[in-house]
């Protein structure tokens, strides 16, 4: 599906970035990073090339702890016994202290339940959403060892219903992705719908990969619903959503960030779009807030659609910044205990760039704090691990999405109480 | 050099228990002849009932039972071995493909109900909250990890020693009888459908050890656990070591999964960096690639079966040391 498009001028960039580097910072050593990704898979391999990227910019700032970064990437094939033996030989071969992955939540658990807890390595997930996580870390089970970028799927499901709210629907089907992280969506909309007063008249499981969808739509339609909820993966929810419209349902959508992807709006067709509207966790109002969208145009030639994209840059952003903080020769555990210097709002707030990052190195060298302003927003982790973020709403436009509304982390916290 | 000791003993712990797995597949095939295409079911069955019999409560679904760890993997072994009752009443009639089919079939219904009854296991989420035995006086480092290795190794001696016993037994033969001719068995006066479905259930509770030692590992198992790549991997492994063949089966399982594992370690390792983002599909060629090698030209596998005729004797005494 996506292949890496490298334009000569940002190649050209890149050695000059590095030439520079490597005049101004005499390194000679490597740090190796880890990380298992799925990247047999078709939505796996950007957010692998989006975690490279954000290495690649640190690499161009000098590094983090005096070295320069290397990111050892192995596939996890969505397996979880080839994603816990790739990660172990990623902890005891490589030496790796941080490691990065997996999207699964069946693939990440096992690798911290059996191989980062265990050897005191950080593991920084992009996309892993189970509620289960926050279980375990509530157990004191994870050490303070696991940190995760992609937002609760609470904030995700709360303006979802507030965008239900707003339009007046009635009533709503909900189709969802049959995995862990659809199972709770499912369960957390369903909640809220109700909450707001909007009547769920369905709620219907997609599995991956069934030829063909009939069956679940039809039942999402019998209800008769005002409108639809989406939380599906662009390839299940292009084929759904052309058996929904086939069969006569409405173009009143909401969807999930996860169908914020180039690939659905074409193979949908943009005209059957124009009702629907998507939420996303989203970037802060500041001067820096484009850096991670400008850069990777810059280097991919495309913006950056597609699950989990920006939830990997930062999650890889982090990881590198907390290392940086830890300074040299860090352990897994020092790493994760730096992570509040980098997160801490009250610090200096530093863009989500190469230059953020040489920012970020003055003032943790001066023993002071940063607030890292990411691709997914102030990105701030509470005692779990989790993060919680500002969301937006968006719809799909000819260019890519446009933002319709943008709701401030302190209107989602209040809105998501409102909801109890 | 400790990291590569570690990550050796960790290697050879999955490959011990999914060498377990083979050998329950190759007392159903190899010795039998009963296509089980739904291995993975037995597998995840002696996982989750493990899990669930041994872990601490879990709000929202069954577990919570806290039971002695040992008493816990033989839950799980029995259940795995009443679905496989169950499943072998209603199946075992079926021939070849047809088996292969219907035990599929089996395999997927049940990745299903685990990954919808969420009231059961968890749903998608699948089942964690289990300690590890005996990890307050081992820790959680190295020694743990060997110690519990020197049990999954210690219980595959056993399972070897207990099936090479069955081989040789007449027992065994009757095995062999059954799945060469059936109903030249049946002229003899055995009852062939018994004694498959003795066959099916023993393989299938070996199955189910191992996915309890597999749940045991990792501490957690999920739906993702029970795809039926799973059964492809175990088969894989059994084609290439040699059906019919304890040894082999063993082998097998060693080969495959070390290719596996080794060949992502190299290609990232060696591979240039525009090809690092392909490894993953890379890898799935060149194993199928193996297999598919392995079909064409030493289809009997690496150490293929030795078909016993019985002796009297010298003769026999010696052929069975070569075994």
């Amino acid at each position: 599906m996506s292949i890496i498009r490298v334009s000569r001028a940002s190649i050209g960039l890149a050695l000059g970035l590095s030439a520079m580097s490597g005049a101004a910072y005499a390194q000679d050593c490597t740090t190796k990073i880890g990380a298992v990704l799925p990247t047999s898979v078709d939505w796996g391999r950007p957010i692998a090339e989006t975690a490279q990227f954000a290495v690649d910019q640190v690499n161009a700032a000098g590094g983090a702890a005096g070295c320069q970064i290397e990111m050892v990437l192995r596939d996890t094939q969505v397996d979880p016994k080839v994603g816990v033996d790739a990660a172990k030989a990623l902890v005891d071969l490589e030496g790796v202290k941080v490691l990065l992955g997996a999207v699964s939540s069946g693939v990440s658990m096992p690798i911290l339940t059996s191989v980062t807890v265990p050897s005191g390595v950080m593991q920084m997930s992009c996309c892993s959403s189970s509620t289960a996580f926050t279980g375990l870390s509530e157990e004191g089970k994870t050490n303070g060892l696991w940190y995760r970028t992609f937002a609760t799927t609470g904030v995700q499901s709360a303006v979802g219903a507030k965008v239900a709210a707003d339009k007046g629907y009635k009533s709503i089907a909900i189709l969802y992705k049959n995995d862990d992280w659809g199972q709770d969506m499912a369960r957390l909309i369903a909640a809220d719908f109700a909450a707001v007063g909007v009547e769920v008249t369905a709620s219907v499981a997609i599995n991956d990969a069934q030829p063909n969808y009939r069956a679940e739509v039809t039942d999402a339609l019998s209800g008769q619903p005002e409108a639809l909820y989406l939380a599906l993966y662009p390839a299940e929810g292009t084929a759904a959503v052309r058996e929904w419209l086939s069969l006569g349902g409405t173009q009143n959508m909401i969807l999930a960030n996860s169908l914020k992807s180039d690939e659905f709006r074409d193979n949908v067709g943009l005209q059957y779009l124009g009702s629907a509207l998507g939420t996303d966790t989203a970037s802060p109002r500041s001067e820096s807030a484009d850096a991670f969208r400008a850069a990777y145009q810059d280097r991919f030639e495309a913006e950056p659609n597609g699950p989990g994209l920006a939830n990997s840059y930062d999650a890889a952003m982090l990881a590198l910044l907390a290392m940086e903080a830890a300074g040299k020769d860090a352990s897994g555990a020092d790493v994760a205990a730096a992570m509040s210097r980098v997160t801490d709002p009250a610090g200096t707030p530093v863009s989500a760039d190469t230059a953020g990052f040489v920012a970020a190195k003055e003032v943790l060298a001066g023993g002071g704090t940063v607030m890292f302003q990411g691709a997914t927003g102030d990105v701030r982790f509470d005692e779990n691990g989790d993060v919680s973020a500002p969301a937006v709403i968006w719809s799909f436009s000819e260019s890519g999405t446009e933002e319709i509304e943008y709701i401030p982390l302190s209107d989602v916290d209040a809105f998501i109480a409102s909801l109890k | 050099m400790i990291g590569v000791i570690s990550y050796l003993v960790f290697f050879a712990t999955t490959a011990s228990i999914l060498a377990i797995a083979v050998l329950g597949l190759n007392l159903q095939w190899g010795n039998t002849g009963l296509f089980n295409g739904g291995v993975v079911a037995f597998f995840g069955a002696g996982a989750y009932a493990t899990l669930i019999l041994g872990g601490t409560a879990q709000a929202g679904h069954l577990g919570g039972y806290g039971i002695f760890y040992p008493l816990a993997l033989l839950g799980g072994m029995v259940v795995a071995g009443l679905m496989a009752w169950i499943v072998g009443l209603l199946t075992l009639r079926l021939r070849h493909d047809y088996l292969a089919i219907a035990t599929f079939g089996v395999a997927v219904a049940f990745e299903n109900l685990m990954r919808n009854a969420e009231w059961l296991a968890g749903g998608a989420k699948g089942v964690r909250g289990f300690e590890r035995p005996l990890r307050t006086a081992l820790g959680d480092g190295f020694i743990y990890n060997l110690a519990f290795f020197a049990v999954v190794l210690l219980i595959l001696i056993l399972t070897y020693l207990f099936l090479q016993r069955i081989v040789v037994s007449p027992f065994g033969r009757l095995l062999r009888a059954i799945r060469e001719d059936e109903e030249a068995a049946q002229s003899l006066g055995k009852n062939p459908a018994r004694i498959r479905l003795i066959a099916f259930i023993t393989g299938s509770v070996i199955l189910g050890l191992a996915g309890g030692l597999y749940g045991t590992f990792y501490a957690f198992v999920s739906p993702q656990d029970v795809l039926p790549t799973l059964t492809f991997q175990i088969w894989a492994m059994l084609i290439v070591g040699g059906a019919g063949n304890n040894r082999g089966a063993i082998f097998g399982a060693f080969l495959i999964w070390g290719a596996w594992t080794a060949s992502g370690w190299a290609l990232s390792r060696f591979a240039p960096v525009e090809v690092q983002l392909y490894t993953g599909s890379v890898q799935f060629i060149l194993i199928g690639s193996v297999i598919v090698g392995m079909l064409m030209w030493r289809p009997q596998g690496f150490l293929p079966e030795h078909l016993v005729v019985s002796h009297k004797g010298k003769t026999k005494r010696k052929q069975q040391g070569e075994y």
